[in-house]
């Protein structure tokens, strides 16, 4: 396990809505797929994953129904919408400009530009 | 969002987290955990569960909901706590915005509604225009742009006409309407029930179309005269004796263009008069049309004028009468259509607007000020929620949703007062016999207009309180109760000087009102130079081929001498046109040594009248002779004058013996000698001074004699003649119309009509506005008397009589009233500038009236002011001293 890592600004949504994108999940869920996909090197407010979810839906990013756990218990699950999906891909995209942008700048070798 | 679902909500986030919790829980216990360490673990890696849920709460937006719902529960139980408040606040809020809910509603009947017709907008008045005004053009004028004019898509001629109808026996006076054929096409109004009129039905005179002679009648006509039947289309009635088949009912408020003037039958044209048709000058018709979609006002004007020309170079008049009547061509717009009742009542019903906006206004800064007042009793209360956290946004808005909340009440109840209020004035205008028919249906206009003037009386109420509930300190708040900080003497400045805004406002209404009132009474006060008491009148026509016959002049006087008989009657008389019946006829005299400066000069009144007609009428005989049974049809023909023609033509010279002549009968020598003058008589309205006129014996009248008014003086209240009178002219002929029953004293006060509702209107606005001044008058004074306990203690104490302390409360409710007074007088004076069109006999500065509304300002100043007062005077200086 690597170091934590300070959860960035207004990344939660897009994690929770990849998460979601692969496979129905409840709350409990996203916040045990989040820890496995990162390594549970990212701190995740457990308060906050659940406003972050009302908010998805109410935006109607995500969907929810109620459905039956693994271990027989009633349990609300998360699916991405369509809209999600279009979200998510163009947020990815953002990202990954953002990210190599930013990471180009702080490579930069001095004496080079 | 409901109370259900909300529920379901909540439910749904306590599941959804407890699985949450207990997901947790298993996980921990799994990792080898305690059950009770995995639960305590649980629930600090989750944190605070409330915050948690509140943020859900948050971002499923229903925080909003819930602040408001909590805000609208304090309310109304603040509302509760003080119901005294609540009723004044909501009551005259009620009546500020029902008045304007009222006056708009009419303000929207009478000017701002466009004709229910299609496209309106490209509706224009044809007309034909002079120095004397504009009219529509001949009829031989309107075929040829009919058939001409290629800017119009339609052209169409209409003339409002009183018309004689005989269905089931029953013969009656309708108010008509002769139209060319075309009219509902050029305006694009269908039928209700049958089919319309079209061209065809309007090709033959006298005749009509191959359906023969056609008519549609109104909804209104419909419903009233043959109860609604469906079996009234190809119904057979008798128009002037002829025979006319009833095709379609229209609806009553497009059958015509003049909204508020209810038209009962509509008759192709080609029926009516056909030398009238013919005339190449007659000025009788509308002509409406419609403008095709790609022309532009001022091609379809050049165009029309162009045909105007040409026709006005064949006919043949005199250079005066064309420069008067028929110099050229004119649109106007007719999306509103005729303009007779705006004209008549734009200036009453902008003043009144502009009365019941300061009604309102009155009513804003009273409740402001009641407002404020309870601020500064809560400023404890406030300062508590400050201090715990209560963000100012969240005091402020509740100040705004009390207001709005009242204002919402008031709102509700204003449009049900002013539903009341229009039922009281449309009853007001649907008197007499011109009487005007408002719609006065709640629409969305109104509905948005009331909706504004409400939230932006909520806004203005709220804002004052929130403001100061912004500013509030908590810490002084909680400190100083109710007393002692420089705030509340903040607030007693801002409260008296709200005060004296209502003082003014009230002053500006009441002076208002006194000039309304006292124009009224000079109107009902002038001279009307005829009876105004004990006079009944009414029309009587015979069948048309009696019309000018020697067998309706024997009528006539075979019915003189029936009424005559009737105890009580003391004289009856007849006459072409009694005083203010609205009725008229010109005619254009020569006099001899007369030079007339222009053609106007020459133009007379005409009216021809019975022997007892000046006696019956009370119109006194200044010189010469009256008429006789001797100035029958063949004897000399003789004419009297009224002064003021007698003055103009012959100025002090005695007209009795001089011989005048009537020239507008071509082929006519129309020569009267007359012999007498009678004093003068107001004619067209009681604002109008007597026009010159010139009296003529029945039986010698130019005209043929057709309708006819009867004048009886009676002992006694008039209008109880009226059966009696019916019953000897009926038992002379049974099949005479007798119309527009009335008694001289009612057909004044039908002539008063605006001036009476706007009299009325402002009295009672002024009243509103008086007794919310001396609302706040006492609520100020009061609350000073309050603050002043200890001053007043002390003043007692060291000697202060009572009166004494009475007289301090009154000098500054006479303050405050003064201070408003004298800053009314700008407002008052503008209100005169602004109605003096309407004002008859008072000057727009009247003394008189600024005068009394003050007198009545101060005198309730002092009303108000005696409570408080004698609560200060009764003070027990030591229990004062000790409040300390």
């Amino acid at each position: 396990m690597g170091k934590p890592v300070d959860l960035l600004q207004g990344t939660l949504d897009m994690l929770i809505l990849k998460a979601v994108s692969l496979g129905g999940l409840h709350g409990y869920g996203v916040l045990l797929r989040l820890g496995q996909l990162t390594g549970g090197r990212l701190q995740i407010q457990q308060g906050s994953l659940y406003p972050a979810l009302y908010r998805l839906e109410r935006k109607g990013l995500i969907a929810s129904t109620w459905g039956e756990s693994e271990n027989k218990r009633k349990a609300r699950f998360y699916t991405l919408t369509a809209s999600g999906r279009k979200h998510l891909k163009a947020e990815t995209a953002l990202w990954n400009d953002f990210s190599s942008v930013v990471a180009g700048v702080l490579s930069a070798i001095p004496g080079e530009s | 969002m409901r109370i259900g679902r909300r529920q379901q909500f909540e439910d749904d986030m306590d599941a959804e987290l407890r699985f949450h919790i207990d997901s947790c829980v298993a996980d921990l216990v799994r990792s080898g955990l305690t059950p009770e360490e995995a639960k305590r673990r649980a629930r600090i890696e989750f944190g605070s569960l409330e915050a948690s849920k509140d943020q859900c709460r948050q971002a499923w937006g229903l925080q909003r909901l819930d602040e408001l719902r909590a805000d609208l529960r304090l309310t109304f139980r603040t509302i509760r706590r003080s119901p005294g408040f609540a009723a004044v606040a909501i009551l005259s809020l009620a009546l500020g915005i029902g008045a304007n809910t009222a006056i708009f509603g009419m303000f929207d009947a009478v000017m701002l509604r466009l004709l229910p017709v299609r496209d309106p907008g490209r509706l224009v008045f044809v007309q034909s225009a002079g120095t004397a005004g504009r009219d529509g053009p001949p009829y031989p004028c309107f075929e040829l742009i009919r058939d001409r004019a290629t800017s119009f898509e339609g052209v169409s001629a209409f003339s409002p006409s009183a018309m004689e109808l005989t269905a089931d026996r029953g013969r009656e006076l309708a108010r008509g309407l002769w139209v060319s054929g075309n009219l509902y096409q050029t305006l694009g109004v269908r039928p209700l029930i049958g089919r319309t009129l079209t061209a065809s039905d309007d090709q033959t005179p006298g005749k009509g179309g191959p359906d023969g002679a056609v008519a549609v009648i109104s909804r209104a006509y419909w419903q009233r005269r043959f109860g609604g039947d469906l079996a009234v289309v190809g119904r057979t009635i008798y128009l002037f004796e002829h025979a006319v088949t009833i095709v379609g009912v229209m609806p009553t408020e497009t059958i015509s263009l003049e909204p508020g003037r209810p038209i009962d039958i509509a008759v192709p044209m080609m029926l009516s008069d056909p030398v009238k048709l013919r005339d190449r000058t007659a000025l009788w018709l509308l002509i409406v049309a419609r403008l095709k979609p790609s022309v532009r006002m001022e091609q379809a004007r050049a165009e029309s004028g162009a045909l105007f020309k040409a026709y006005i170079a064949g006919v043949r008049i005199s250079e005066e009468t064309r420069t008067r009547l028929f110099d050229h061509m004119d649109l106007a717009p007719a999306a509103k259509g005729l303009g007779g009742l705006r004209r008549q009542f734009s200036k009453p019903l902008s003043a009144l607007m502009i009365l019941a906006g300061l009604v309102l206004l009155a009513a804003c800064v009273n409740i402001t000020n009641l407002m404020l007042a309870r601020a500064m009793a809560r400023q404890r209360d406030f300062a508590v929620r400050l201090a715990i956290g209560a963000g100012r946004g969240r005091l402020i808005r509740q100040h705004l949703t009390e207001s709005l909340a009242l204002v919402g009440a008031g709102a509700a109840l204003g449009i049900v007062l002013a539903r009341l209020g229009q039922t009281a004035l449309a009853a007001f205008f649907a008197e007499g016999n011109n009487r005007i028919v408002l719609d006065l249906s709640l629409n969305v206009r109104m509905l948005l207009f009331t909706l504004t003037v409400a939230v932006l009386s909520g806004l203005a109420l709220g804002i004052v309180p929130a403001m100061r509930a912004a500013r509030l300190d908590p810490a002084a708040g909680l400190h100083g109760g109710s007393r002692g900080i420089a705030g509340n003497r903040v607030s007693l400045r801002l409260g008296r000087a709200l005060v004296v805004v209502q003082v003014t406002l009230s002053m500006v209404l009441l002076a208002g009102a006194g000039l309304f009132i006292r124009s009224l009474r000079e109107l009902e006060s002038v001279g009307l130079g005829f009876a105004r008491e004990g006079i009944l009148t009414m029309e009587v026509t015979p069948e048309r081929r009696l019309f000018g016959s020697s067998e309706w002049l024997a009528m006539q006087t075979d019915i003189l001498d029936r009424v005559r008989r009737i105890p009580g009657v003391r004289s009856v008389s007849w006459a072409t046109m009694n005083p203010l019946s609205g009725r008229d006829r010109g005619a254009v005299l020569e006099v001899p040594g007369f030079v007339p400066r222009t053609e106007a000069d020459k133009d007379i009144h005409l009216a021809a009248v019975s022997p007892e007609y000046f006696d019956t009428l009370g119109v006194p005989m200044l010189l010469g002779r009256g008429f006789s049974a001797r100035d029958h049809g063949g004897a000399p023909k003789v004419a009297i004058l009224n002064v003021t023609a007698a003055r103009f033509y012959f100025g002090n010279a005695n007209p009795i013996g001089l011989k005048v002549r009537f020239t507008n009968y071509p082929g006519r020598d129309l020569l009267y000698e007359v012999v007498g003058v009678v004093g003068d008589a107001r004619h067209d309205s009681l604002r109008e001074p007597p026009p010159r006129f010139i009296y003529l014996p029945i039986p010698q009248s130019v005209d043929r004699i057709n309708r006819l008014a009867l004048a009886a003086r009676c002992s006694g209240d008039a209008i109880h003649f009226a059966a009696p009178v019916r019953r000897q002219i009926q038992s002379v002929r049974s099949t005479l119309l007798i119309a527009n029953v009335s008694t001289m004293e009612k057909q004044i006060e039908q002539s008063l009509l605006r001036e009476r509702l706007v009299a009325a209107l402002s009295t009672t606005f002024g009243t509103v506005a008086l007794v919310l001044a001396c609302i706040g008058l006492y609520g100020i004074l009061a609350y000073a008397v309050t603050r002043r306990t200890n001053e007043i203690g002390i003043r007692m104490a060291l000697g202060a009589t009572k009166s004494g302390v009475v007289w301090m409360v009154l000098r500054e409710a006479f303050a405050l009233a003064g201070a408003g007074i004298v800053i009314a007088l700008p407002g008052v004076l503008a209100l005169g500038q602004i109605t003096k069109a309407s004002l008859y006999g008072v000057e727009p500065v009247d003394p008189i009236a600024f005068a009394s509304a003050a007198f009545l300002l101060l005198l309730f100043t002092a009303l108000a002011a005696a409570l408080p007062g004698r609560r200060a005077s009764l003070l027990n200086p030591t229990s004062a001293l000790r409040r300390e």
